[in-house]
């Protein structure tokens, strides 16, 4: 918790320059718009009938895992490096 | 009290910044100031079972909301202090004006529920209330009776405000916003999360709050009235009834504490809303001074030793 200062450049989680574009081999929009919509529907319908899950831990939890989860599983499957790997940053144009 | 707006004011908060903030504030100061009242006082509001026997208060609204007890975690005075502490702490505006300006949302949103909030604690111990709905947390009926009671009543209206609230400036939910203004004003907090998360794990994270205020609503309102049976006054019911009107709903024993008139209520929360918002705008610059003397203090404190 310090003074916000601009990211560093190769920190993890630092913006990068790829906007909203996807790059090549990464997922695409219609694939995220499917996990968040799995994730939406089955919470729901599982919590209806288990009110412990409509916990403020369990739900947010819920939602990462699904959308950052099952990707880093189908990887784990195929033997691919789940961590983030962070390039250089590059400025935006 | 407010069950999914306090998820959505976050955003809502988040959003709608004064100018020179934007991009600044961090998201999870927001977050963690709109939590801590309910974090500090809920648990014990409904208790537990164990054994056969209930372990909670005796009177919950008395212990949520009430002097003596834990009312004073739903007060702007407890707010100002813990911001205090951050700033005494850490001396990083982003986090301190984060933290009030989250813990005031959430202050200000439960004044509508029959017991309302001790606005003016420590110069009064009488509670604000809109009396818009009722206060349904009782040790009989639990979580599920005050769930059914909120969202069978204008408190779902609330929800649903909030809701549209956040939808109407959808983009604090976009991947580009969080890029250019959530995680440049915490970028500590997000490196350390992006050691294991990567770029799309993190953007679930900052959603992942909204996320739960919209399937809970929809989770508790479904089975309110769609799933439950309730018996009321000796009769079943498929479902909880709907009672839009003021103080609803009728099937809930009203309960309250020894309150101001509610006339003077909403003018009084919008104008601690002004003030919040006037003294945060007011101390923001002078705070980056703060912290860089804060800093140079601890850089000299290191060399020194």
């Amino acid at each position: 918790m310090t003074e916000p200062s601009p990211p560093a450049s190769s920190a993890p989680g630092s913006p990068s320059n790829s906007g909203n574009a996807t790059k090549p081999g990464q997922p695409s929009k219609l694939v995220d718009f499917l996990l968040y919509a799995g994730a939406a529907i089955s919470y729901i319908a599982l919590a209806i009938y288990n009110k412990w899950l409509l916990d403020w831990i369990v739900g947010p939890f819920w939602l990462v895992a699904w959308v950052w989860g099952l990707p880093a599983l189908v990887k784990l499957v195929r033997r691919q490096p789940v961590r983030p790997r962070r390039g250089p940053y590059e400025a935006p144009q | 009290m407010s069950w999914a707006a306090h998820q959505f004011e976050v955003y809502a908060v988040e959003a709608h910044l004064p100018k020179k903030m934007v991009g600044q504030i961090s998201w999870f100061a927001i977050f963690f100031g709109d939590f801590t009242p309910d974090f500090l006082a809920k648990f014990w509001v409904y208790g537990f079972n164990f054994r056969g026997r209930h372990y909670g208060a005796t009177k919950p609204y008395q212990w949520h909301r009430g002097w003596p007890g834990m009312g004073i975690s739903h007060t702007l005075f407890f707010g100002i202090l813990v911001t205090l502490g951050i700033w005494a702490w850490k001396h990083n505006r982003a986090w301190t004006i984060g933290f009030l300006l989250g813990f005031s949302a959430h202050v200000l949103t439960d004044v509508n529920d029959s017991i309302g909030t001790m606005l003016l604690f420590p110069f009064s111990t009488l509670n604000w209330s809109l009396h818009t709905w009722a206060y349904a947390a009782t040790v009989k009926g639990g979580k599920y009776l005050d769930a059914a009671s909120y969202f069978s009543s204008l408190g779902l209206m609330m929800d649903l405000f909030w809701f549209f609230v956040v939808l109407g400036s959808w983009r604090v939910l976009s991947r580009e916003f969080w890029r250019t203004k959530v995680v440049p004003a915490d970028p500590h907090a997000w490196s350390w999360l992006g050691q294991w998360l990567d770029d799309r794990g993190l953007l679930a994270l900052y959603r992942s709050v909204f996320f739960y205020g919209v399937c809970r609503m929809i989770a508790w309102t479904t089975w309110a009235h769609l799933v439950a049976r309730p018996i009321i006054n000796g009769v079943r019911h498929n479902g909880y009834p709907f009672d839009l009107s003021w103080t609803g709903p009728w099937w809930v024993q009203r309960v309250s504490l020894p309150h101001v008139t509610p006339l003077i209520v909403l003018p009084m929360a919008l104008i601690l809303l002004g003030c919040v918002y006037f003294v945060a705008n007011a101390i923001w610059e002078r705070m980056e001074s703060g912290s860089i003397r804060a800093i140079a203090w601890r850089n000299v404190r290191r060399n020194t030793r």
